[in-house]
């Protein structure tokens, strides 16, 4: 087939190829690997990566480019104006056949007990382009150790490496790490660890999906499921603010694995060990499944749903009618999704009409949209950025990697300093920078705001980590004292900590508690002697804890892999959570039992809870969270605060 | 002629690595005039006047090499690849172990038309004795104020820094050489960046070979056009050939271009041992295709014998008798490459090592004609198929041999034994 370059078209930036006979243009500085894809036209490939640059090293991806003496590696070569690109002709399929050949020339060949059979682009690139016999003669392959543990979570096979470099890549270009390395050469060439000890890092946990191959493992993984028996559920990963977007894989009704979903905006395809190794405690059976009276004094009986219900209304309802309803506190948590904090918020203020609402034990002074201003992606474009403290890091640990990215692409400055800097030394240290991100911990949003006042010059933005998966969407949703949803602006109450401790004393008499709320349990004596002197203990909670141990009225809740719903992450980026199990017990969604709550003590205009139904009031009622829609940025204009 | 030989002309002279003695015979004259003649940009021209290719092996032209630096891109670095390890190569051990003054004047003339404070002189690893060598006339250079600040009163700064290899054939690749250099694994880099845009610590690079280097005090001290004069039109100067092989005077000659293959052969080697008839010979080292007997009266010119399907390469010039089995050479060499193999790339890596394993099953007697087939399929799929090349080269001689030697190929397949050997054993009995 001849093919005709692509007639010049406008100088926009843009230049025309023709690859396999149809035309595309592409910005300049395009891989013809990329342009290809465009087309919908695949070229194999082991080394290189989206994320990594090119090396040119598999020669799996050669192509045929017209006035080139030589095929071209599609995945190192630009794109130029005219270019004509074959990818299916004899030439191309001979060498692609040649390099497979070579590859299995020293591979074990042991796909039948290797994990990675169903997902290991060396399988799958020999099937589909490959020659279906090897041609070679001797048995004498070049052997290497197998199963080598790298760490607690990573096992390496030598043997089937194909010597991608991309492991070396990854440590080299992503974390800055360079635990591994190379050793040796030619075909005794092996990748090892730096000088053979474990591996440290806190993101060891992205090799295996780096790796092409079944080189590099998961040792939590290992030998648990065949890729194809996998029910996979697009996510997001509840440990921390961050809001990685994972594929949260199971079989057998227990969570296998967490993979990677790329976002570039977000997680950049990357994950933290503390996240991605999390998932084992999804699968707990340890779980609150019935729901349960248990009144101050009488016998402890379980009911059903409905009854429980209407025995938290009841119990609630003669609170309110007894001592008002500011003897009502209500706690959400940073592990519910939008959808239910946003029912709980208004539950308060509007059903039973109390200002003590909070999600978290600290106040929260002069909440400002400003301090979330800084998105993941825009790090990359900052000159200048400071990180104030260890705590951003510890508590969003993937944020370490877009600092890494800013430092190695734009040549970023990291500051990363003490709590106590000062801020006139933070603004002198970052003079001349035209964009500057401060970045700090809820527990220093303040010293952040001094900090960003004191920068003068540049453009400065600042980035708030808050704490628990939905930290963010709380506040959002008004799941805080003197603040309703969208930041309006509410009659004061009291702050968490103050709720347990007015429980505590007695001025509050009944806690109404929607769980998982693990900072809550941190509260230590005062949250005991709160739960013991309330009237009423209404929690709906997935897990046994303090607070499902002493309730008056309890109800099973969900847990974040058994539920719809959407999550809000640090930068108010508002992401969907789908389940990956099935629910554990077979009581209505959290979403329900705050409806039927808000039905039995009265509302009248509540329908009837679906996730999907409270989502589109809430995007009605909340216009920023309307505009996000699914995986945009919620983003609040400062008059909006009160 | 009294112009030649050239680089070689006082390699005669007692202690010549001396620089009192090199002087003596008018050392570092060249450096002076170019101090005094040149400015960096008309020894640039001067350079690309007197139309001297590299003499590592590609053949590139110098002067055109330099003018790829980018201007105004400082610092500079230039890098003098003395990692000479091509088989049957050893032409810059003897310039230096002959002359490393001659060599140092060389690297200063260069770095001063390429404006480079930092020269480095990058020696094989097994080159010891050279490295001290070398190390000890950049010592005396820098006593004698050739080597350091404001040289010769020139205002011109430059440092000469000699660094031992540890010993890998790819870093006579000039990006290897560069990896290595840096501390790194020497493997070649992906190209672009070209070394002259982005080479030794990011920055602007030339590497030139020891040869081509020793040539540059002579190009300025009788100019380019003069340079010009000698060889051909495609091959200017002269060359330095090592010789080895069946022949009786086996040694380094240094050879006008042009002169044909067989005056080097018959006048300098004293032609073929006694008993011994030429059967073929490599005319470029280790990597190059293997030419007949016929090929001997072509000049020594670069695209001359290009055109006859090999190369000049290095300067190695191999000679075999009758008694030798190609594919007893053929299977030394991919043995060779598949020892040196970087491992960077696929086809070189598994390509090299699949190959020797069905060289040494053919050389055994043991291949079948299948193969045979094979082992010419998979020098198809590596050549032109690899990172640098290393890979490619790893081909040629086997192809070529396979080309002019093909029944002895095919006797080898299912004989048992080396066809070649067994026919020589016997006439020896």
């Amino acid at each position: 087939m001849t093919q005709t370059p692509a007639a010049p078209g406008p100088d926009d930036g843009r230049v025309g190829v023709t690859i396999d006979g149809r035309e595309v243009r592409v910005p300049k500085g395009t891989l013809v690997l990329d342009a290809a894809t465009e087309l919908g036209i695949h070229i194999p490939i082991y080394c290189a990566h989206a994320k990594l640059d090119p090396v040119a090293v598999c020669r799996m991806c050669l192509v045929h480019i017209e006035k080139f003496p030589k095929p071209q590696p599609a995945c190192a070569t630009t794109v130029a104006e005219g270019m004509v690109v074959t990818t299916n002709n004899a030439e191309v399929t001979k060498l692609r056949e040649g390099v497979l050949e070579f590859l299995l020339v020293n591979h074990p060949l042991d796909c039948p007990v290797c994990d990675r059979g169903g997902e290991c682009d060396l399988q799958d690139f020999t099937f589909r382009y490959g020659p279906g016999t090897s041609r070679f003669p001797i048995t004498e392959k070049v052997h290497f150790a197998k199963a080598l543990p790298l760490s607690q979570h990573i096992e390496l096979d030598q043997e089937r490496c194909i010597l991608c470099w991309r492991c070396v890549r990854y440590y080299d270009e992503i974390t800055g790490e360079k635990e591994i390395v190379l050793q040796q050469r030619g075909v005794q060439t092996l990748v090892t660890t730096f000088n053979g000890e474990q591996l440290k890092s806190n993101f060891q946990g992205n090799l295996p999906e780096v790796c092409p191959v079944g080189a590099l493992t998961h040792r939590e993984y290992r030998f648990r499921a065949r890729p194809w028996e996998l029910q996979r559920a697009p996510s997001v990963c509840p440990e921390c603010s961050y809001g990685c977007n994972i594929n949260a894989d199971s079989r057998d009704f227990e969570i296998k694995r967490f993979a990677s979903r790329d976002n570039p905006l977000v997680d950049d395809m990357w994950l933290c060990d503390r996240g991605r190794y999390s998932f084992p405690q999804w699968n707990t059976s340890e779980r609150v499944r019935r729901p349960q009276l248990r009144p101050r004094g009488g016998e402890q009986r379980d009911v059903t749903a409905v009854e429980a219900i209407s025995a938290a209304a009841r119990e609630l309802r003669a609170v309110v009618d007894q001592h008002g309803s500011g003897a009502v506190g209500v706690l959400g948590s940073a592990l519910n999704t939008n959808e239910e904090l946003w029912l709980l918020g208004r539950l308060a203020r509007d059903v039973i009409g109390t200002p003590h609402i909070d999600h978290q034990l600290e106040p929260f002074e002069k909440l400002d949209p400003a301090e979330h201003a800084l998105g993941i992606a825009d790090i990359e474009e900052c000159d200048a950025l400071v990180v104030l403290g260890a705590e951003p890091e510890a508590e969003a640990p993937v944020l370490t990697l877009r600092l890494f990215k800013a430092e190695r692409k734009r040549g970023a400055r990291v500051h990363r300093l003490d709590h106590g800097a000062d801020p006139s030394r933070i603004a002198s240290a970052v003079r001349g920078a035209k964009t500057i991100g401060v970045i700090a911990d809820e527990t220093n949003r303040a010293h952040a705001a001094r900090v960003a006042a004191a920068i003068t010059g540049g453009a400065v933005r600042r980035l708030t980590v808050t704490r628990g998966v939905n930290g963010r969407g709380a506040k959002d949703m008004g799941v805080l004292p003197g603040l309703a949803a969208g930041y309006r602006s509410a009659p004061s109450g009291k702050h968490g900590r103050e709720i347990l401790e007015a429980a505590a004393s007695g001025a509050l008499r009944a806690l109404l508690i929607l769980g998982p709320n693990p900072a809550l349990e941190t509260a230590g004596d005062v949250l005991q002697r709160a739960l013991a002197r309330a009237d009423s203990v209404v929690v709906i909670d997935s897990r046994p804890g303090v607070c499902a141990g002493a309730a008056t009225v309890l109800i099973p809740g969900h847990a974040f892999f058994e539920k719809h719903g959407t999550v809000t992450n640090l930068e108010g980026r508002v992401q969907r959570i789908r389940p990956a199990l099935p629910p554990a017990t077979p009581t209505p969604t959290e979403t329900r039992v705050l409806s039927s709550l808000a039905a039995e003590l009265g509302a009248r205009d509540w329908d009837r809870g679906e996730p999907s139904a409270v989502n589109r009031a809430l995007r009605a009622a909340l216009a920023p969270y309307a505009a996000a829609g699914n995986g945009g940025r919620a983003t609040w204009v400062a008059e909006a605060v009160a | 002629m009294a112009e030649f030989p050239l680089l070689t002309k006082d390699f005669g002279t007692q202690d010549l690595h001396e620089r009192a003695v090199y002087e003596r015979t008018g050392g570092y004259q060249g450096l002076r005039e170019a101090f005094k003649r040149f400015t960096p940009e008309t020894l640039i021209a001067e350079v690309k006047t007197s139309g001297i290719r590299g003499r590592g092996g590609a053949g590139f032209p110098t002067g055109t090499k330099w003018s790829f630096l980018p201007k105004d891109v400082f610092p500079r670095y230039l890098c003098c690849n003395a990692d000479e390890s091509e088989p049957g190569c050893f032409k810059d051990r003897y310039l230096i172990d002959k002359s490393p003054h001659q060599l140092v004047e060389g690297v200063l003339i260069a770095s001063y038309a390429l404006q480079v404070n930092v020269a480095f002189i990058y020696i094989r690893g097994e080159y010891r004795d050279q490295r001290l060598l070398l190390e000890r006339a950049v010592e005396e250079a820098r006593a004698a104020g050739f080597i350091g600040k404001n040289i010769l009163g020139s205002g011109f700064d430059c440092d000469v820094i000699v660094h031992g290899g540890a010993g890998a054939y790819i870093c006579g690749e000039e990006t290897a050489l560069i990896d290595s250099l840096e501390g790194l694994r020497g493997q070649p880099r992906l190209k672009p960046p070209f070394p002259a845009v982005k080479g030794l610590y990011g920055q602007p690079t030339v590497v030139n070979n020891v040869e081509t280097l020793c040539n540059l005090p002579h190009i300025v001290q009788r100019g380019g056009e003069w340079f010009k004069s000698l060889g051909t039109e495609g091959s200017t100067g002269t060359r330095l050939f090592c010789c080895s092989g069946h022949i009786k005077k086996p040694g380094t000659y240094e050879m006008l271009l042009g002169t044909p293959i067989r005056e080097l052969l018959e006048e300098e080697c004293g032609g073929m041992r006694t008993g011994s008839t030429l059967k073929a010979f490599q005319p470029g080292g280790g990597s190059m295709q293997v030419l007949l007997p016929e090929h001997v009266d072509l000049p020594l010119d670069m695209n001359e014998v290009q055109k006859a399907g090999s190369s000049l390469g290095a300067g190695a010039m191999i000679f075999m008798d009758q008694d030798t089995c190609l594919v007893d050479v053929s299977m030394r060499l991919v043995d060779f490459y598949q020892h040196e193999s970087c491992g960077k790339c696929v086809p070189c890596r598994e390509g090299t090592y699949f190959e020797s394993q069905l060289m040494h099953k053919l050389e055994a007697g043991h291949a079948t004609p299948a193969e045979l087939a094979t082992l010419s399929d998979i020098c198809a799929n590596m050549d032109g198929r690899c990172f640098c090349p290393l890979g490619d080269t790893a081909t040629w001689f086997v192809m070529s041999a396979y080309k002019h030697f093909r029944d002895e190929f095919e006797a080898h397949c299912n004989a048992g034994e080396c066809p070649v050997k067994a026919r020589a054993r016997e006439r020896a009995a």
